[in-house]
């Protein structure tokens, strides 16, 4: 049994970790609560499907076609959208939350209420340790750890990163300081839509396309980012893992009780607001204090 | 304004109806998924075939069959669904009401079609609470029957039966005295009784429980419960799911290469979009069902190929609107009348011939269970088909199979 | 007579002088009289309903737009109220009328424990903390299906009244008497006090206000009539379910709050009556039916683009000005204050010459 918690609190957590890495970029580093994060990342999903299944494009294609579209949506919806109100919070969250149900409704009503499966790019799978392991799983895994490497070299070996981080740290000085604060916004967005939508790439078949699998990774995903530190990549990826393994061990210590592996998950980013904000790694801002 | 026009039309529209002779039933569902698109076809079929015929006839008199659209929306919200059938009620002045699905919402609008004392066939909603009521409360909720599924409890008897048949395949094919099997069941009310007269029946059938896992109707990912199940030995997985997470488990017990045979309800594994929502990887996984080719009753295959061929897909369970119009038709028919007290007792004492096997109640307006009548059959997927295995001695049945070790 | 006298010079010096005023004498006598005109059960049914979930915003735009908590997690009151107002009338057989406090104190008690476990978050952190709520509480009620029936909730609950007039006339005026009152509480000094919190919550500490109490007050006021909401939810359609806690509730009431206009408790309560029929109508026609919830979002963010403060503020500021000096309302067709006389449009003219001789 430990051989089984080990290997797949890894691979759950390697899945939540790719999951978690725009998310945690968009709202740990730049502070902007979007909650159509994961409506992006079914967007993509839906697009890759429409794309591979329905058109019969290879992979590859279907899959840069699919991030690219997405990453364009949303910046386009950002400029829309979420610019105009960028100043209140309250107006940005819902703003979020109507551009999420409307690509839910979209995809309701595009392609209906029926669950679809997308085939998984690489069939198969090895045994760890006895534990059988599908090679999904895997490419999960190093595309989640490319993911993370990428993003973390941007953010602190790029000048653009450097932008990033001033504007979330204190958007008026950065403006004073002459940073064009709009385009490193739509910058910000675009980097982590493209994550979501590859994550709705490699991750969407390993679960089902459905238009409101939105809504659970959302909560997981807060709970990650939150747990691991706003503002952290490293939290996020350790956050990830933690919330992995206490799932699997959930499951594994109470099989009765593996429903309770999502109100786990919750208690524990409850619990962490409560006792320490800034999470694990986070860093706070003055104003949060 | 545009109320008052409304109500005018809709005024004008069934006085001229009834000068015409129309009767309009109402079929409620969620219209936007599968379920109540059942609902809706097999209602169509019914309402065509019926009036291209002539209709109704109540002593003398034929009446056509109008029907009148309610999308309850159940699925996502209940007030919607109560919402839903005062409309069809008050605003379309349905004479019937027949459908539902999610129990929640069938149960809240159970109680509006009681206050306004209109007949409301069920078809889709499981929960004996439903039955309950008509025996706790009879002057009240005499209008409510079930025309499908059966009660809860009486699955329960039908998983059994069938476990025991592949029970005996097992131990023939794989030489072992006890079969091992590993209950896999969402976190349900529906299940809690099922679970239980599992753990009680299955060492009674000469069968080893191995285990028991209970994860969320929604869940997407279910690796850490099979992997558990995998160390288990399990031989059978005995199913209890009514959500998506039934589709994660039949696709990812393929893609893991398990050996056990998952047997049991699978509601998502009786729709025809299992298999690509499983990505084509659910081969062997067996469910109760209700529509196949076979020939539970002399309509049963005429009715499952003029569906396939007027909505290019297998009808679920859903689809047995068509049934409730027939012996709503039969009663009125009998009873010479429309109206819902002289009805109710027509409908107690009828035995119907349906599509999916032959129709009586009991005293909670139930179906009377029985193997070969109202017990369902059981199907496996077996490369992309549906291939209906039990009972075994009907005609159009198949073997079951399981997967090489 | 005196009374009399008295009333009408109340209303002819405070409502009529101003529209929005007059607008909302107009619209609760339209309520009242509804059912008297017009008693369509389906029309009294979507209104009931309205009624019922306009308490329900109203309490969250006490606790989220005077007091700067947006809580995403407002359907935990609600359900509390639901699930405990059907409890005890239906297990321990007491009448509704009685339990539906019961629900609202219930609920009330949720709202301190919420508010104590929130003291120390603040903005996005609360948000969150405050949706995970409702989710843990789902996750309970799952883990005990004997007692709060699982996935069906607990059905065949009684009415509290017998006919859909009835119904609807406990409902509009259980909402009227919450919504003036929460209106009230926010209109007084507690009300500044909660503004105060919300601008700045270092400064209001610093001026020796007890920041505490008045944070968990609010959250215990605003969950009772949350809760009080629910409970008459649950006895209206006869079945209190999971779905009174579902995430899409409290995104639900979010979006009424916002689109009516934070801070405003008129706000919340004017989105519900425009939004909840209008999708309601929309869905019974069969074209648009599938659409409703898109055209819903696609509204919202239309206003929240166009009427970034709301609906209700906008709406407002078409038809009443503020005079510059004394800083009251006036109806946007008058020339000068009602009360301080001093001009209330500062006329732009052209530059005139001031000095030399005329």
């Amino acid at each position: 049994m430990l051989q089984d918690i080990l290997v797949t609190g890894l691979v759950n957590g390697g899945v939540y970790a790719l999951l978690a890495v725009g998310f945690s970029l968009i709202f740990g580093v730049a502070r902007i609560v979007n909650i159509a994060h994961t409506a992006f990342y079914m967007l993509a999903a839906y697009c890759f499907y429409a794309l591979q299944v329905k058109g019969g494009l290879g992979f590859v294609p279907a899959a840069a076609i699919s991030v690219v579209a997405v990453t364009l949506l949303s910046v386009l919806c950002y400029r829309l959208v979420i610019e105009p109100v960028r100043e209140h919070e309250a107006a940005v969250l819902i703003a979020t939350i109507a551009l999420a149900l409307i690509f839910q409704e979209l995809m309701l009503f595009s392609f209906g209420g029926h669950y679809l499966g997308i085939p998984s790019t690489l069939e198969g799978g090895i045994r760890v340790l006895g534990v059988s392991i599908p090679y999904q799983r895997l490419l999960i895994l190093v595309v989640a750890a490319a993911m993370l490497a990428i993003v973390w070299f941007v953010l602190y070996r790029t000048r653009l990163g450097l932008a990033i981080r001033a504007t979330a740290n204190d958007l008026e000085v950065a403006n004073l300081m002459g940073m064009n604060v709009q385009r490193i916004a739509m910058a910000t967005v675009a980097l982590s839509v493209a994550l979501a939508a590859v994550a709705g790439v490699v991750v969407a078949p390993v679960f089902v396309v459905d238009p409101f699998m939105w809504l659970a990774p959302l909560v997981t995903m807060l709970a990650i980012v939150v747990l691991g530190g706003l503002g952290s990549m490293k939290g996020s990826l350790i956050g990830a893992l933690v919330i992995g393994y206490v799932e699997a061990i959930t499951v594994f210590a109470l099989p009765a009780g593996a429903y309770l592996k999502g109100a786990v998950a919750l208690a524990i980013m409850v619990a962490v607001l409560l006792v320490r904000p800034e999470g694990l790694f986070g860093v706070a801002f003055e104003e949060e204090r | 304004m545009i109320r008052s026009a409304m109500l005018c039309a809709a005024l004008a529209l069934s006085s001229a109806a009834l000068a015409q002779g129309t009767l309009k039933i109402a079929i409620l569902g969620p219209m936007a998924f599968v379920q109540g698109e059942n609902h809706w076809a097999g209602a169509e079929m019914a309402r065509d075939e019926i009036n291209k015929a002539g209709g109704i006839s109540i002593g003398g008199k034929r009446m056509q069959i109008e029907l009148i659209r309610g999308d309850t929306n159940e699925i996502q919200s209940v007030p919607d669904a109560t919402n839903a059938i005062e409309r069809v009620i008050t605003r379309d002045k349905a004479d019937f009401l027949i459908g539902g699905f999610r129990s929640e919402a069938v149960l809240a609008m159970q109680e509006v079609a009681m206050d306004y004392k209109k007949i409301f066939l069920g078809a889709g909603a499981a929960h004996s609470k439903l039955g309950l009521n008509v025996e706790q409360n009879y002057d009240r909720y005499k209008y409510w029957f079930r025309i499908t599924p059966v009660k809860d409890v009486d699955l329960a008897r039908t998983l059994f039966a069938v476990m025991n048949s592949i029970g005996q395949q097992i131990r023939a094919e794989l030489k072992t005295d006890t079969p091992k099997v590993a209950l896999l069941a969402e976190k349900a009310v529906w299940t809690e009784a099922l679970v239980a007269a599992a753990q009680k029946n299955l060492p009674a059938m000469k069968m080893e429980v191995v285990g028991t896992w209970q994860p969320s109707a929604t869940a997407t990912d279910v690796t850490a419960e099979l992997s558990a199940i995998d160390r288990s030995g399990a031989h059978i997985v005995f199913t209890m799911l009514s959500g998506p997470v039934g589709i994660s488990v039949g696709r990812q017990m393929g893609e893991r290469g398990m050996k056990a045979v998952a047997w049991g309800i699978n509601v998502e594994g009786q729709k025809e979009e299992f298999w690509q929502a499983a990505a084509g990887k659910a081969q062997f996984v067996s469910t109760l069902d209700t529509y196949a080719e076979v020939e539970m009753t002399p309509k049963t295959i005429p009715f499952v190929r003029a569906f396939k061929a007027r909505f290019k897909k297998a009808p679920t369970y859903n689809a047995a609107t068509y049934d409730a119009i027939m012996i709503l038709k039969s009663a009125i028919e009998e009873a010479r009348t429309t109206e819902a007290d002289k009805l109710v007792p027509v409908i107690e004492k009828i035995e119907h011939v349906g599509t999916a096997g032959t129709d009586t109640f009991d005293k909670r307006h139930d179906l009377v269970w029985a193997v070969g009548k109202t017990a369902g059959i059981a199907v496996q997927w077996q490369d992309g088909k549906k291939v209906p295995f039990w009972p075994p001695n009907i005609k159009g049945m198949q073997p079951f199979k399981m997967p090489a070790r | 007579m005196y009374l009399a006298r008295r009333a009408w010079a109340e209303l002819r010096n405070e409502v009529f002088v101003l529209p929005s005023r007059t607008a909302v004498l107009l619209w609760v006598l339209a309520l009242l009289a509804l059912p008297v005109v017009y008693s369509d059960a389906y029309v009294l049914r979507i209104l009931t309903m309205t009624c019922i979930f306009a308490i329900f915003a109203a309490s969250w735009d006490l606790l989220a737009g005077y007091t700067g908590q947006v809580n995403f997690g407002h359907a935990l009151f609600f359900g509390a109220g639901a699930y405990t107002s059907a409890l005890m009338s239906h297990k321990l057989g007491i009448t509704p009328w009685a339990t539906i406090w019961a629900g609202a104190a219930v609920a009330a008690l949720f709202g301190f424990a919420a508010g104590y476990l929130c003291l120390r978050l603040r903005g996005s952190y609360l948000s969150l903390a405050t949706l995970a709520f409702p989710l843990i509480a789902l996750g309970l009620l799952f883990a005990f299906p004997d007692f709060s029936g699982g996935e069906l909730g607990i059905s065949g609950l009684r009415r509290l009244a017998l006919t859909p007039v009835t119904n609807y006339y406990v409902a509009a005026v259980s909402m009227l008497a919450v919504v003036f009152g929460l209106w009230a509480i926010a209109d007084s000094r507690f009300g500044i006090v909660l503004h105060a919190i919300r601008d700045d919550e270092v400064a209001a500490r610093a001026s020796g206000i007890n920041t505490l109490r008045y944070k968990l007050a609010v959250f215990g006021i605003c969950a009772a009539a949350a809760g009080l909401a629910g409970a008459l939810f649950a006895h209206y359609l006869r079945v209190a379910g999971p779905s009174s806690l579902e995430v899409a509730l409290s995104f639900q009431v979010v979006i009424w709050g916002i689109f009516g206009g934070l801070a405003t408790i008129y706000g919340p309560v004017a989105a519900v009556f425009l939004l909840y029929p209008l999708t309601e109508w929309l869905g019974s026609f069969k074209a648009f039916g599938e659409l409703r919830l898109l055209i819903f979002a696609s509204i919202v963010l239309l206003v929240l683009l166009f009427m970034p403060r709301g609906l209700a503020p906008w709406l407002r500021d078409k038809i009443e000005v503020q005079c510059p000096r004394c800083k009251q309302r006036n109806g946007a067709w008058r020339s000068v204050c009602r009360l301080c006389v001093a001009p209330l449009q500062t006329q732009v003219t052209r530059p005139e010459r001031l000095v030399g001789h005329q």
